[in-house]
């Protein structure tokens, strides 16, 4: 168990995602295939893999919104879909553009966190931590990237959740917001959440994760701690490649 | 009860939801115009022409546009998450599933009840109001008579949000929804007029134009519907109506990948 570092140890964060032979068919493709890993608290693990990789279907199976065709994921120890409020207990950005664009950012909060009976002061916090304090009122259609993935993010720590998932969250980013995703990533780390992290900025992720996962055709490649990696590689950009050279679908020849 | 929290502040936080609403509501102004204009017709008549001046019930050629309005409406509470990706959003955070169509379902059909009622009764009272004694037979009847017809014209509106949300649910686009709602209005009524009898009077006693005078055995002749089913017959079509599809699209929800 991890005690959240600063502020009263009002409650305990602990998270675990566990995958086990997790699966699954998409008709004749196998999207995912056979996966089993198992992220932990306290550091960022960084979730890497070629277009295709099935990255985003795997979150998708751990958040429960595709069912596995066989193995299964869990959270916790018990699968998503057994959660009564889970925005207490997983957070996660999956898709930055996936929001109303005739919405204003407060009431886009608002209307998500009111599920899990989470109130306007919180949406409040949260927008002030992501920096969109100042467009709250404002609707969402006119954001940029960067800042709907500010609003995405702010969705993900809405139920101030010990596991954190999120897709590609520094697309769209300037320099100051990329740090500031950093930053963001390693403190709630720190506090011990569990981040699961999924990135194709490799030196990105050389900066911000601890351990990284590489899948490649829905399998696991590697599971493995950046100092091992940059150890036996120049880089964790070269180790990447190397280790997804088979694993390219959508490539150009190299 | 937080889903439906969550919802109703869904629906209030769009603009598009008073739109579409103030277009229903706009039904009680093309009747008050359309009672205008027939009041002034007959008013310059001759007396042998007035005596054989019918004028059908506003209220109910009216009930279309908030049928169709609420119908809209129901789909675009469900459409508008799929095709911004919010359901995904949505059903994350309520892994049931079923609270959140549930939810929708219950607020716009409420919302119907309310449009439907407030159309339906003042295209009424303003059409008497202005038509008077004119017209023999049609708003000279007494208003407890027409109370049971007025009601259940009302409770066609929310059957059309609650198909609109079932239709959009099970389609995931506004456009295949919407144009399932105007088919049920328009197109296959029409249809079904051609179609030779026995089958044209009954398939059209199975079309929700034709159940409010079916549940009220308030039948005329003149109608484009059928008019086989009897009273309790008419309102078991009509729960069917809008139960059978939310319950296929709650199935539906819960068990397709998002």
């Amino acid at each position: 168990m991890v005690r959240r570092a600063g502020g009263p140890p009002s409650r305990i964060l602990y998270g675990v995602i566990e995958l086990q032979h997790l699966t699954k068919r998409y008709g004749g493709t196998l999207a995912v295939d056979d996966l089993s890993f198992t992220v932990e608290p306290g550091h960022v693990t960084g979730f890497l893999g070629p277009n295709g990789a099935g990255k985003s279907t795997t979150m998708r199976l751990i958040l429960g919104l595709d069912a596995p065709t066989s193995g299964q994921a869990l959270v916790n120890g018990r699968g998503y879909t057994s959660l009564r409020k889970p925005m207490r207990e997983v957070g996660a950005l999956l898709d930055a553009g996936a929001v109303h664009g005739g919405r204003s950012a407060y009431n886009h909060l608002l209307c998500l966190a009111r599920t899990n009976d989470i109130g306007p002061k919180r949406v409040v916090e949260v927008l002030e931590q992501v920096g969109l304090a100042g467009v709250a009122r404002k609707r969402v259609g006119g954001f940029s990237l960067g800042m709907k993935q500010r609003l995405g993010i702010a969705v993900a720590l809405l139920g101030d959740p010990g596991i954190l998932m999120f897709d590609e969250p520094v697309n769209g980013l300037d320099p100051d917001g990329v740090r500031w995703i950093r930053d963001l990533m390693r403190s709630l780390a720190a506090e011990g959440r569990t981040i699961l992290l999924s990135s194709h900025l490799m030196s990105e992720m050389a900066l911000t994760a601890e351990r990284i996962v590489i899948v490649g055709r829905g399998k696991l490649i590697i599971e493995a701690t950046v100092a091992e990696l940059t150890a036996r590689y120049p880089s964790l950009e070269d180790a990447y490649m190397a280790l997804t050279s088979d694993s390219v679908q959508f490539g150009a020849a190299r | 009860m937080s889903v439906l929290t969550s919802e109703w502040l869904k629906v209030r936080s769009l603009r598009s939801t008073y739109l579409v609403l103030g277009l229903a509501l706009s039904a009680i102004l093309m009747g008050l115009a359309l009672a205008v204009m027939a009041a002034g017709m007959y008013d310059t008549a001759s007396l042998a022409q007035r005596s054989r001046a019918r004028i059908a019930d506003l209220e109910e050629v009216l009930v279309m546009v908030p049928q169709l309005c609420m119908g809209i409406l129901g789909a675009l509470t469900i459409t508008s998450e799929y095709t911004t990706g919010l359901i995904r959003t949505s059903l994350t955070l309520v892994p049931g599933r079923w609270p959140v169509l549930a939810a929708k379902s219950l607020i716009v059909g409420a919302l119907g009840l309310i449009v439907g009622a407030l159309t339906v009764f003042g295209t009424y009272f303003l059409s008497r109001e202005v038509l008077g004694d004119r017209f023999a037979g049609a708003y000279t009847t007494p208003f407890q008579d027409r109370l049971p017809l007025l009601l259940a014209l009302s409770l066609t509106v929310p059957v059309f949000a609650l198909l609109g949300t079932a239709f959009g649910a099970l389609i995931r686009s506004a456009a295949g929804a919407i144009a399932v709602i105007v088919g049920l209005v328009y197109v296959i009524p029409m249809i079904i007029g051609k179609i030779p009898e026995p089958w044209s009077e009954r398939l059209g006693s199975l079309m929700i134009g034709a159940l409010p005078r079916e549940i009220t055995g308030d039948t005329i002749t003149t109608s484009v519907y059928g008019s086989l089913l009897s009273p309790a017959a008419a309102a078991m079509v009509m729960v069917a109506y809008a139960t059978l599809p939310l319950i296929a699209a709650t199935w539906l929800v819960r068990r397709r990948d998002a």
